[in-house]
């Protein structure tokens, strides 16, 4: 559950940086949040540790489409992909050539996650049992998320910064306890252009 | 005829299991020239050193999984912490090896056992620490290769072969001489660490962990 709570935090992040309102106010932004059909765009997270000196960078892609398909795939260093098409969830390793299906039998948790990411894609926040969220009007806006007990043993606080081109943010910050961080800064933001079914199916 | 194709079978298992004997049999050595003695150490990085590499692990029976492993190394002091974590960054296991002793800072199922806890540390010992004591016997050939011996305080035998051109092999003995872990590393050597390797365990657990550099630092 932890990990995927975890999980749920980068593909939250992604899913938000379509549900940025032409003018960054807070209102706005939620009530643009329901006119999302579809977001493409690619990430690179930045994992900053203790133990590293240099931050350990990933690159991937995002694919959502309304109200309940996503594809959130890592293509460096490790390929791996989760794929969500209604109830339907499936996590692939690309290992030895092939696409394996993960070990984890942890599907309901996965379950459990991706409905609380879904209240906070179409602007629920208040309806988050996760995390307490405040708006700032910046510049850069940004919101703010706090998780509640138990979760704060693995996360901090959450920043995500907007941009200032209409229905894009710029990055996503990540506090861990301990000092370790996360960033993931989104790239070729595409909103409502048409995706393919089978991306949401097959690895 | 049965009879004469039950002996090519037996002839065909006796000749691989020669082969495989022939590549992993235990040469007896002795203490070389002390010039020498330094490149038993070349396969083993030297100085203080971070690593990320690619893990993917094959499990006898038991399917197989993708992770990254980040590695921080003190060889003077023989200290080494090492991460595992998932793709997205999630932290499964934290663990640090100090000459000997092991704290396990944090562990999530299913890596949360005290057998994998030891198992792994094991691993990555033999990976990037050369063992505690002085090798008992070494032997440099014409070519440049080096064979090196370690004999361990619980009879346990280490065997280096190898050299930075042509790759290293890594051979950890039981004390009756069975081979029980054997490591590949290939290069080219970034700062000293192998850009692949790849350990395979015989006994007690089967398994096979491939390794691919992805991030050496500094």
């Amino acid at each position: 559950m932890k990990k995927f709570l975890f999980l749920s935090v980068f593909v939250t992040t992604g899913l938000l940086s379509a549900a940025a309102a032409l003018s960054q106010d807070w209102t706005s932004f939620k009530d643009a949040s329901r006119n999302i059909q579809s977001v493409k765009a690619d990430f690179l997270q930045k994992r900053t540790l203790q133990i590293l000196t240099k931050p350990l960078l990933s690159e991937g892609k995002l694919f959502f489409y309304a109200p309940d398909s996503l594809r959130w795939e890592y293509l460096s260093p490790l390929r791996s992909v989760m794929l969500q098409k209604g109830n339907n969830i499936q996590v692939y390793n690309f290992s030895e050539g092939k696409w394996k299906p993960e070990m984890t039998q942890a599907v309901e948790s996965r379950r459990m996650v991706l409905a609380e990411i879904s209240q906070w894609f179409q602007g629920r926040f208040d309806e988050s049992k996760a995390f307490k969220h405040t708006y700032s009007p910046g510049p850069p806006a940004r919101i703010i998320l706090v998780p509640g007990e138990g979760i704060n043993r693995f996360i901090q606080r959450i920043e995500i910064v907007l941009s200032v081109r209409p229905g894009v943010i710029d990055r996503v910050e990540i506090e861990e306890p301990g000092g370790s961080r996360t960033s993931i800064e989104f790239r070729n933001v595409e909103i409502n252009s048409s995706i393919s079914s089978e991306v949401f199916e097959k690895p | 005829m049965i009879r004469k194709k039950g002996l090519d079978i037996f002839l065909l298992g006796f000749f691989i299991l020669s082969v495989g004997c022939v590549s992993l049999s235990e040469k007896t050595l002795v203490p070389g020239s002390p010039d020498d003695l330094p490149d038993c150490y070349a396969v083993f990085p030297a100085g203080p050193w971070e690593s990320v590499y690619k893990l993917e692990a094959t499990i006898r029976g038991g399917g197989s999984f993708s992770l990254l492993g980040v590695t921080k190394g003190e060889p003077s002091e023989r200290r080494l912490q090492s991460l595992l974590l998932t793709p997205e960054g999630f932290i499964l296991f934290d663990a640090e090896f100090r000459d000997g002793e092991m704290a396990v800072r944090n562990a999530v199922a299913p890596f949360d056992s005290p057998a994998f806890a030891g198992g792994l540390m094991e691993d990555v010992s033999l990976l990037f620490l050369p063992p505690k004591n002085k090798p008992t016997g070494w032997e440099k050939k014409t070519d440049g290769t080096m064979i090196c011996n370690w004999r361990g305080p619980d009879d346990s035998h280490t065997e280096v072969t190898g050299s930075m051109e042509s790759g290293w092999r890594i051979l950890r003995r039981d004390k009756r001489g069975k081979v029980i872990k054997e490591v590949v590393l290939n290069g080219p050597f970034v700062n000293g660490l192998a850009s692949r390797m790849e350990l395979r365990a015989f006994k007690p657990a089967s398994y096979t962990l491939r390794m691919t550099l992805v991030q050496p630092t500094p």
